[in-house]
This record gives structure tokens, C-alpha cells and sequence, in this order.
């Protein structure tokens, strides 16, 4: 067997996270270059026509790190839940090897189990490599999270323009570059100071906009034209439950999702795949928070969200926050984004005055 | 006397209103932008500082709001107060006029919009998404298809007794549906009645699909010029459609009003003079970043005058005076 190099899906903030444990095993890896325009139309054309958004982006995220001496692809099955993602490895295997590419594809199901069975045959580290490999992912992981959600925060806030998320990418760049264990809590030390040191309005009155959806558009800003950002600084708080650990706990922990259920039991008495329920529960969560606006992203042609999609429209009109779904794929153009994100922040802050006036 | 001038860039057509303190319209114009948004502008403006001189030559623009398709372009060439997306635009002109309208059908060129009101502001938008079945390009196509002209579009098909059923969901099956009811031999008022059907009931199935729509309801936008379309809609809702004055100018009007209202001590209106003067757009790709941001480059007689569509801000941060 040829010696593995590693790729993999691209995954927004959090492809930092995932690199990091490949690194700590010893493994050779060439991290997926980030989407772009074009990534996203070199998948799109050896992918399926219609298969969902999220699968063309990935294939497309593989191919620069394919033409760089990558020969070993993970893939993760089932993240979603009972969704098309499920079947993302075999159709990707398929369609890479049709396009003429020798490759070892790695199809893995979430479960601890066959994770580490799989990272043991390919690395051959030892139990306390891995265990060592996967407790850094997740420091890594929840300092991803954490100055997200601080930027999230700080941004329509922010009094210098544009500071946030130059910390931010800088932050990330240095959590990218970070090789030792050891290193990392000085590291954090200095990420969280700058991000304490940024001045920002504490009192200021801000609309609020939740952002709910699909996991992988919600939470990678390349593929879903930086909403998170583009609306912070127009001076909206924005906030979002979905990220890496929302899911890990939900994989943990079942009875996470017997709550959702009965909170969501007016509107949606099964599960509809993927998290569609998760969806609805935020959305009622948020409503019941006295948020001004949801946001609802969905990558085309994702099932289990378009199903919930009437549901989500129905509360909108019932209780009569502002509601906004953006379907994305290879075809949405950024000037059609830009009008109805600037429209809908127009409508929210109506809302929220309108709100405030009734008090 | 302080007046405020509203430009509205859209694909097909550019429209120009001048109001004055009292949300008076002076002058609205109504152009084709025939593809050049630019010289569009620059004609507008000559064609409007020729009705000011002749009129009331004491007119003098106190603040100019753009918005449209080509708000940006348009803002960054005439030196714009403010540049506004166009619901909030026509949410504000129709607000103006019509307190109590609750809901906004807006069709234009290439996009068909729907806005509903709660106490004078937007509450709620629809756009139409990727496909812009049933907008006026589409209109405009069959009816040269037809070999009639657009602007009679309306009247023939009012004359129709009995409409042919024609699918509307796309308009490349609603083209071939048109061509086998002509070729079965049908009346081409019939065709023309059944096409503005189909293409209301596709706004209602796809942009104002999951809205509240209440009366009292106002069309705007070119396509409400059409007495064909705005019957079918009447037909299709059983509820009265009102199209007020100035409905294909409104998005300008509502921009003019937004300008008036947050007024800058000192507009940034560069003078009547710019439709004279050498405007180009160049873009190039920055080759910064895997992103590839095309960014667009306005040039005023050779000057760099502004630079837009970079994501991360480089290049519309640079100063353009040592550019």
C-alpha cells in the first residue's frame, strides 16, 4: 500500500480542527483549500445535477488537494442524521473514480467505534495517540466555537469598523499554524485578550436575527456568502445554535432530541431527517426569546429542510417575525443575496422599533 | 427651491423622479436602459436639467437616492446620498401615497417582487427566485413573438370571451404550450388572455407563495401597465387591484422620499455636468486570494473615481487618490 496523504471535506472554521488530528497522528495531510467560485463549479461538473448543494462543494473542495499528491479521502457518514448525506462517500468514491482518479476512499460511519478503527488502520498509532490526537481536536474545536460565537458578538458592536473580523482571521490563521499541545493555552491566553480588547458599545440596542437551517450551510461563511458578517455589520446580533458541538452533544446525549419533539409536537409529530426538527425548535426558541428575524438557509435540494419549510413559513405568519430562506447552490448569484439580506435587515429593524414602541 | 432626485436602475428601464419638500413629483421620466445603464443615467439626467432650465430654472438638488439593479453603479457615478435595495424603496413611495395599502405586487423587467405593509413599513418580501418566468422581458418577448405591440398586449387580451389554459411555471413550457394553441388554431386574443392567467397564478404559486395578502392591493412596476395582467390578477385574488399614479416610477419616488427624509447637511450629488463627461466600468479579477473577487473599477474622464465588489475590502479601501 502506497503511503496514505489525506484530504478531506472542507467544513468551514472547523477544517482547522480536523487537520489538527491527522497532524497528531503522524499522518501526511493537504488540507482543503477554501470554496470558492470556483471550487464549487469544478464539483459541480462531475457531480450528479441533482443531488444536494453540499456534495458538489465537497467534491469540489477535494479536487486541488487531489492534484497536489492527496490519495487517501475521509469521509464521514451520517452527520445529519437520516438525510442524503448518508450515501455522500459512495457517490463521491464513484463519481472521482469515473473522473480518473486512483484513490483510497474512506467511508466511515459517526460512531466512536468505527472512528477509531478507522483512524487505527490507517495510522497504526496507539490508543493513547488517538485518545492525545482527539482530546487537541476538541480544544481546538471549542476555541473555533467560542470566538465565533465572541465575534458574533463583538461585530455590530465593534466601534473601529472591521476589527472583529480581523482578529478573527488572524486568530484562526495562528490556530491553524499551532502544532504543539502545549502551546495551545498560551495561545488561547492571547486570542481571547485581543478579542477582550476590541471597544465595543455595551449598551447599544441591537435587533436581533437567528440563524437556523442545514448544519453545513449555517456554519461555513464561504458557502453561504458570509451572512453571519455581512449582517453584523450593518448592526444586527446575530446568533446560531448549530456548530460541531451542538451535534456531537445530540449524537451523545438522545434525549436532546425527545425535548425538541415535544416542544415541536403542534407542528411535526416524526422526524423528517437530517434536522429538520432542530429547525423548528430554534425557531420557536428564538420567537419565544423575542428575537426581531430568522434567517433560514438550506443548500438546494436538501430534503429534510425544504420539507420543514412550510412549517417554518406557517409560524412566520402565525406569529409575525420577519422570516427570510435563501436556497443555496452552484447558480445563486451574490448581487441577489446582497438585495434580500439588505432588504430583510430593513424589515427587522422595523420590526424591532415597531416592537419597542408597543412597550 | 430644495429639491430630491430618486434614480432607479432596473435591466429593462431607468427611471427619474425629482419631488420637492412636500412630496410634490416634478418630473418623472421613464427611460429604456437598452443595456447601458450608464449612458441611461447620463441621458436622464441631460433630459432633466433641460426640463429644469426651461421650467423652474431656481431648482436646486438637495440630495439624490439611488436604488435598482444598478444602485450601485448608479450611486457611485451621480454621487449618491443614499443608495437603497428596492423593496424598502417601493415599500416607502407606496407608503406615501397609499397609508393603507397592505399589500405590494411590484413586476418589473426581470424580477417580480411582492411586499406586505403593516402600519406604513415592510413586513414581509418576496422575491422571485432563480427563474424570472412571468416578468416583463418575458411579456415583451411574446409579445414581439405575436407581432404585437407590448403596449397593446393588454387591450387584446381583454378582448377575449374564452382564455386558453396555458402552464406558466416555466416560461420555456408556457412558450411551447402558446406555440401548439396557435398552431391548434386558436385566437390569438385567447392565447394572449390565457398567458396572463397562467402568469399570475405562477407570481401567486412561487413569489407570493406562504405571504398574507390583504387587501387593499397595489400594483406597480411596467407589467402593471398591462389592463390584461391586471384583470387576471383581479380574477385569480377575487379581490380589486389598485395601480396608483406614478406606478412605474415608484421605486425612484420611494428613494426620493427616503433621501429627503435622512437629509445630509451637504448632498454628494456631483452635478448635472456628469452626463457629459467619459464614464467607464472596467473589472478585473484580484488575483489576492482563492477567492477571485471581480472587482469593478469607475472611471470619470479617466479618474478613478470608485471601486466595489471585493469581498474582503482591499481594493474598495484603497485611496483612490494615490490609485
Amino acid at each position: 500500500m502506497k503511503k496514505p496523504i489525506i484530504t478531506f471535506a472542507r467544513w468551514g472554521n472547523y477544517t482547522i480542527a480536523f487537520k489538527t488530528i491527522f497532524e497528531q497522528l503522524g499522518l501526511e495531510v493537504i488540507p482543503p483549500e477554501k470554496t470558492t467560485s470556483q471550487t464549487i463549479a469544478e464539483g459541480a461538473k462531475i457531480a450528479p445535477e441533482m443531488y444536494c448543494f453540499p456534495l458538489k462543494v465537497t467534491l469540489g473542495n477535494y479536487l486541488p488537494a487531489l492534484k497536489k499528491g492527496a490519495n487517501t479521502i475521509f469521509m464521514v457518514q451520517n452527520v445529519g442524521g437520516s438525510c442524503r448525506q448518508r450515501y455522500y462517500g459512495a457517490i463521491q468514491e464513484k463519481v472521482l473514480k469515473e473522473a480518473g482518479h486512483d484513490i483510497n476512499f474512506l467511508d466511515f460511519r459517526a460512531t466512536p467505534k468505527d472512528i477509531y478503527s478507522m483512524i487505527k488502520k490507517i495510522s497504526g498509532a496507539s490508543l493513547l495517540q488517538v485518545l492525545k490526537a482527539g482530546r487537541f481536536f476538541f480544544k481546538k474545536l471549542h476555541l473555533i466555537e467560542k470566538i465565533e460565537k465572541l465575534a458574533q458578538f463583538c461585530r455590530p458592536r465593534e466601534i473601529e469598523k472591521g476589527i472583529t473580523d480581523k482578529i478573527l482571521q488572524e486568530s484562526l490563521l495562528k490556530l491553524d499554524e499551532l502544532k504543539k499541545e502545549k502551546d495551545f493555552q498560551e495561545l488561547k491566553k492571547e486570542i481571547l485578550k485581543r478579542f477582550s480588547g476590541i471597544k465595543i458599545e455595551k449598551n447599544k440596542d441591537l435587533p436581533k436575527v437567528g440563524l437556523i437551517g442545514e448544519i453545513y450551510t449555517v456554519c461555513d461563511p464561504t458557502i453561504n456568502f458570509e451572512v453571519e458578517r455581512k449582517l453584523g455589520l450593518e448592526g444586527i446580533g446575530v446568533y446560531r445554535e448549530m456548530d460541531i458541538t451542538y451535534h456531537i452533544k445530540k449524537l451523545i446525549f438522545p434525549w436532546k432530541d425527545w425535548i425538541i419533539q415535544r416542544k415541536i409536537n403542534p407542528y411535526l409529530k416524526s422526524t423528517v431527517g437530517g434536522h429538520g426538527r432542530d429547525a423548528i425548535y430554534e425557531m420557536l426558541h428564538y420567537i419565544k426569546e423575542d428575537f426581531d428575524g430568522i434567517i433560514h438557509l438550506l443548500p438546494f435540494g436538501c430534503m429534510p429542510e425544504v420539507t420543514i419549510r412550510p412549517i417554518l413559513e406557517k409560524i412566520h405568519l402565525e406569529s409575525g417575525i420577519p422570516f427570510l430562506s435563501i436556497s443555496l447552490d452552484e447558480q445563486t448569484a451574490e448581487a441577489g443575496i446582497d438585495t434580500r439580506l439588505e432588504a430583510f435587515t430593513d424589515v427587522v429593524r422595523n420590526y424591532h422599533q415597531y416592537k419597542s414602541s408597543k412597550l | 427651491m430644495k429639491c430630491y432626485l430618486g434614480i432607479d436602475v432596473g435591466s429593462i428601464s431607468t427611471k427619474l423622479v425629482l419631488i420637492d419638500t412636500n412630496n410634490q413629483v416634478l418630473f418623472p421620466l421613464y427611460l429604456r436602459t437598452a443595456g447601458n445603464p450608464i449612458g441611461a443615467i447620463q441621458g436622464g439626467l441631460r433630459e432633466l436639467n433641460n426640463k429644469i432650465k426651461n421650467h423652474n430654472p431656481d431648482i436646486e438638488i438637495a440630495g439624490v437616492g439611488t436604488t435598482g439593479s444598478a444602485r450601485y453603479l448608479a450611486g457611485v457615478i451621480t454621487g449618491a446620498d443614499l443608495i437603497k435595495n428596492e423593496i424598502t424603496a417601493h415599500a416607502k413611495g407606496v407608503c406615501s401615497f397609499f397609508p393603507d395599502a397592505r399589500t405590494v405586487i411590484e413586476i418589473g423587467g426581470q424580477d417580480s417582487k411582492i411586499i406586505i405593509l403593516e402600519n406604513g413599513v415592510a413586513v414581509d418580501f418576496g422575491l422571485n427566485l432563480i427563474c424570472s418566468a412571468g416578468t416583463g422581458a418575458f411579456l415583451d418577448a411574446q409579445a414581439h413573438r405575436l407581432g404585437i405591440p407590448v403596449e397593446q398586449f393588454g387591450e387584446i387580451a381583454l378582448k377575449s370571451k374564452a382564455p386558453t389554459t396555458i402552464g406558466a411555471r416555466c416560461t420555456v413550457f408556457s412558450e411551447s404550450d402558446m406555440i401548439h394553441k396557435q398552431q391548434v388554431g386558436h385566437l390569438t386574443e385567447d392565447i394572449v388572455a390565457g398567458l396572463c392567467q397562467g402568469l399570475a397564478r405562477n407570481y401567486l404559486n412561487n413569489v407570493a407563495k406562504g405571504k398574507n395578502i390583504q387587501p387593499p392591493i397595489v400594483f406597480l412596476g411596467g407589467v402593471s401597465e398591462n389592463i390584461g395582467m391586471r384583470k387576471a390578477f383581479e380574477e385569480a385574488l377575487g379581490q380589486r387591484i389598485t395601480v396608483p399614479p406614478y406606478n412605474t416610477v415608484m421605486g425612484a419616488l420611494g428613494v426620493a422620499l427616503l433621501v429627503k427624509e435622512n437629509p445630509s447637511p451637504k448632498t454628494k450629488f456631483l452635478g448635472f455636468e456628469i452626463s457629459d463627461k467619459d464614464i467607464r466600468c472596467t473589472s478585473f479579477q484580484c488575483q489576492g486570494c482563492p477567492n477571485r473577487c471581480e472587482v469593478i473599477e469607475a472611471r470619470i474622464e479617466g479618474k478613478i473615481v470608485a471601486r466595489w465588489g471585493d469581498r474582503c475590502g482591499k481594493w474598495s479601501n484603497l485611496n483612490l487618490e494615490k490609485a
